[in-house]
């Protein structure tokens, strides 16, 4: 019995560091399993919210492109609220499991009436039509809280500008115009582009064929002769881009010596 | 003189598990940082990155409305990588099916499948908003 316990108290230091080991053991295996488990988690989920959010994007942008299309064509304001409630709304009833919100504000600033800024009056050359939608995108998911504030902005831009000269007979007018088409600031096609002339009553007049060259690049060269008695013409520009959005530029000739 | 080194002993040793123990929880709390690994993207993100990738210039919708799924089948078939099996459908903002046709590229012979959910708006006057469920699998 004296035996036992003088072998236990012999050996008694050689437990504690066996014991401390154990204990070293558990402690680094159950951090190494937390952490591989929540890196893991963690970049599923962030890589699905960062997907999330750009196909929130492209749906707002899509949606967008679609009103401003329809309003420059005729279509209430109204339009643009419509879209984005309805992608929203798609949004919502998707995912059972977490929810997901959009919320818009329609800006009435810097032009913007109800997130849309139609342009088109001013005789400057320069013609716009726009939306902008500032938006937050909410993401509540059982592990994983995200809010993303971003904002969407479609524009087309139409800039004109030109000059006229004096043919033989005086009352005819040769017009020459440079017109540039921008999205976003970036050079676009246009799809239809049509030509109107003031004249001398002050009604607005559709010019027949005039002559288009596209340069490629949203550049395109129009000429045409019109009759007119005044020594400025006054020309507005009609154009189409490829995404069906609709903008107007107005701009007077003066006549080159 | 026996006792007395014993005595030290001791103390060495309760030294050394105090040191086990801290070294322990010294590393476990300065585990670096891992950056996710692009290779291990899973099926959903590779799904949700080709209809992204139809989406962002509005050729998706006008697949849809104009029904031309063989054609969306082909551009699937070049997004999605060899080896990845799908089946798609398309709903309205109802959930009422719109595509009748079958837009799959193969028969699905795997248990794992991964849904990939879509919302996809459409570029023209007319407003749709189309709910799309890509079914992914990886093809033994």
């Amino acid at each position: 019995m004296e035996t036992a316990k003088k072998f236990g108290a012999a050996r008694s230091g050689q437990l504690l560091i066996v014991a401390a080991l154990a204990i070293a053991i558990l402690i680094a295996s159950t951090s190494i399993y937390v952490y591989e488990l929540t890196t893991q988690k963690q970049s599923a989920e962030d890589g699905s919210i960062v997907e999330l959010a750009l196909a929130v994007k492209t749906g707002l942008r899509n949606a967008a492109v679609s009103a401003l299309a329809n309003i420059t064509q005729g279509g209430q304001k109204t339009v643009l609220a419509e879209n984005l409630d309805t992608l929203a709304d798609a949004y919502m009833r998707l995912y059972l499991q977490q929810i997901c919100q959009i919320r818009y504000k329609l800006p009435n600033s810097a032009g913007y009436e109800d997130g849309v800024k139609i342009s088109w009056n001013s005789n400057n050359g320069l013609g716009v039509s726009s939306v902008h939608i500032p938006y937050m995108l909410k993401v509540l998911a059982p592990t994983l809280n995200a809010t993303l504030n971003d904002a969407v902005n479609i524009t087309t831009t139409l800039r004109v500008h030109g000059c006229c000269t004096v043919g033989e007979n005086e009352t005819l007018r040769t017009v020459n115009l440079t017109c540039m088409v921008f999205n976003e600031e970036k050079p676009a096609q246009a799809k239809w582009i049509a030509v109107y002339y003031e004249d001398d009553s002050g009604a607005w007049i559709p010019v027949n064929n005039p002559s288009i060259t596209d340069w490629g690049n949203g550049t395109y060269s129009l000429h045409f002769t019109v009759a007119l008695a005044s020594d400025f013409v006054h020309v507005s520009v009609h154009v189409v881009d490829a995404r069906n959005i609709f903008v107007v530029a107005n701009t007077t000739c003066s006549q080159t010596v | 003189m026996k006792g007395w080194n014993s005595g030290q002993i001791r103390i060495i040793e309760a030294f050394l598990a105090i040191f086990i123990i801290f070294s322990a929880v010294a590393i476990s709390a300065n585990l670096p940082a891992k950056s996710p690994n692009p290779a291990n993207d899973s099926l959903a993100s590779i799904g949700m990155q080709a209809l992204l990738q139809l989406d962002s210039d509005g050729s998706l919708s006008a697949y849809i409305a104009s029904g031309n799924w063989p054609g969306l089948r082909e551009a699937l078939n070049l997004l999605l990588p060899a080896g990845v099996s799908f089946n798609l459908t398309v709903y309205d903002a109802q959930m009422r099916q719109i595509n009748m046709e079958t837009v799959s590229n193969g028969g699905f012979n795997s248990q794992e499948i991964t849904l990939v959910k879509y919302v996809c708006t459409s570029r023209s006057p007319e407003f749709h908003c189309y709910v799309i469920y890509l079914y992914l699998v990886v093809a033994k």
